[in-house]
């Protein structure tokens, strides 16, 4: 038995590895193209090895200016999404109310309808309203998957805490808001930051939005890397700008890895 | 067991209220405009269903609803068994825990417009790492003319941009086994397949039924990564749902794409009510 269990565990890294990198090859591929020139410039030939690609990042406005945006409204839309849907969770833990299974499916539906379905009556909606081409626009769009979404996952996090402590908060006679700001709030930290990090990561990569929303201005990354796409496109510096958009993620994965291998529970209502 | 307590409402609240605001708004919009002939959008006259019958009786939709279901189904085969045996395989000391799942997820962190720019460099005859070996393997330099090999990119691409997902979800639920329960089964001389089968498998139960649920919806709608991979080809092989949607909006024309959004929509709510009954009868079963 002991033999099978270590013969289990050699094929098991193997395994491991061998996805790993099935992940990685596209990834590789995308990083050699960032480093050569795929135009011909007057400082580098087709084909010979630079960081060309890279320094055009930094000196071109729109390039930087489509970092800033996709930062902005990844971060407007944490702001709106969490703090929403705090509470939200906590009733969907803690209460039994009219509807509120009802409400639940409501939500999930909103998670899964394809962006594409709601393109265009968001975008008058959002054009009525003037906050199109703007990064205001993108990330309230961007809580139609991400809210619910994050209303389950903190919902899974606030579960696991014991009943009894609200009741004993309650009964020193703490309110339902200075509960959940003094109480809560420490307890499901972690929850919050895995719920942030699903947000970002789920909001940084959309495009659909994107791309309706931002016809002039606010162009996040994605949009910015589109428009480098013409008749003779400079591969290599999308690749580039492709690998500059992957880093902000990677930091953050790499920071948020004991949280996500400590596991989080995905509950239910 | 939950307090009965309608102040639960108050909380739902700014939830509802934006959802409302980027989700039903839209949505009523959207179910208005299917039912007229729209030119402009101060200029519409009343048809009735006719979108509807126009869409329904089309051969081309149930057509892309057959590649979407067939699309969906083998994207589920593959992604959730990878998913949960690459979930097994992370080893359990911790720093490896770290390397392995940042390694793991990075796909999901590519912006979706780049996905099939990055397949496609991956695939080039003359540079790319994998289209470099194509002599050796058989694979044919001109494989966007052949329906098997397009579908076989297109799924390839889909399961290293997501199967990451389904493996970030399982390892979650995977740590919450107390190490009790192995020593137990240690003890009890149960075999890796018995643990699997009586231990992990039960534990992963809820986290696998959302991970369905994300997978199959996702992929059933696919929209942006299939299109650019060969533009819906070779001869309209590669149309899903999503797609043919997009090119209704793309062309303007308002009524018919408000029907098929509609529609699109009920396939949304059907599942997503099959996935709560689903999720009920899990609960039910576990209770005590």
């Amino acid at each position: 038995m002991n033999r099978m269990f270590r013969y289990l565990a050699t094929l098991k890294i193997v395994w491991l590895l061998a996805f790993m990198v099935f992940v990685s090859l596209p990834l590789i591929q995308m990083t050699l193209i960032s480093f050569v020139a795929t135009l011909s410039h007057p400082d580098a030939d087709v084909g010979s090895l630079t960081v060309r690609n890279y320094s055009e990042i930094l000196i071109d406005p729109k390039l930087r200016a489509a970092f800033g945006n996709s930062i902005a409204y990844v971060l407007i839309n944490i702001c709106i999404t969490v703090p929403v849907a705090i509470p939200a969770a906590y009733a969907f833990s803690r209460m039994s109310f009219l509807g509120d299974k009802h409400l639940f499916l409501a939500f999930i539906a909103f998670r899964i309808t394809p962006p594409v379905v709601l393109t265009l009556p968001i975008f008058q909606l959002f054009s009525s309203l003037g906050i199109v081409n703007s990064v205001f626009g993108i990330a309230l769009a961007h809580c139609l998957f991400n809210l619910p979404i994050s209303i389950w996952i903190l919902q899974g996090f606030i579960s696991a805490i014991p009943k009894e402590m609200d009741e004993t908060a309650f009964l020193d006679g703490y309110t339902h808001p200075r509960f959940i700001w003094q109480f809560l709030l420490p307890q499901i930290a972690p929850g919050i930051a895995v719920t942030a990090f699903f947000c970002f990561m789920f909001s940084w990569v959309e495009v659909v939005f994107a791309r309706i929303l931002t016809t002039t201005n606010g162009k996040p990354i994605s949009m910015a890397i589109n428009a480098l796409f013409g008749f003779q496109t400079d591969i290599g510096l999308v690749m580039a700008v492709t690998v500059a958009s992957m880093v902000p993620g990677a930091v953050l994965l790499f920071a948020m890895r004991s949280h996500l291998s400590r596991g989080f529970k995905i509950g239910q209502v | 067991m939950k307090d009965s307590n309608n102040a639960g409402w108050i909380f739902v609240l700014p939830a509802v209220l934006v959802l409302g605001l980027v989700g039903l708004i839209p949505l009523i919009t959207v179910i208005n405009y299917s039912f007229f002939e729209i030119f402009i959008l101060d200029a519409r006259f009343w048809v009735g269903s006719e979108w509807y019958n126009e869409v329904i009786g089309s051969d081309r939709f149930w057509a892309s609803f057959g590649r979407s279901a067939l699309f969906s189904a083998l994207i589920l085969t593959i992604q959730i068994p990878l998913g949960i045996a690459v979930a097994l395989c992370i080893p359990r000391r911790q720093f490896w825990v770290g390397i392995a799942l940042a390694v793991v997820a990075l796909p999901l962190l590519v912006p979706w417009n780049m996905i099939p720019s990055l397949w496609l460099s991956l695939l080039n005859p003359e540079t790319g790492i994998l289209g470099r070996l194509f002599p050796m393997t058989g694979w044919p330099p001109d494989w966007k003319l052949s329906v098997p090999h397009t579908w076989a990119v297109i799924i390839a691409m889909d399961v290293w941009h997501w199967t990451s997902l389904v493996v970030i979800l399982c390892y979650s639920a995977l740590t919450t086994i107390p190490a009790s329960y192995y020593q137990a089964a240690a003890i009890d001389g149960a075999g890796p397949w018995q643990v699997f089968l009586f231990i992990q498998l039960p534990k992963l139960y809820h986290v696998l039924l959302m991970a369905i649920l994300l997978r199959f919806m996702d992929s059933f709608m696919i929209y942006t990564e299939a299109f650019p991979i060969n533009a819906g080809g070779p001869g309209g092989a590669t149309m899903f749902l999503a797609v043919d949607l997009g090119e209704e909006i793309k062309a303007f024309n308002y009524g018919p794409s408000a029907a098929r959004s509609v529609l699109y929509f009920l396939i949304v709510l059907t599942v997503a009510w099959t996935f709560t009954k689903a999720q009920g009868k899990l609960d039910g079963g576990q209770a005590p």
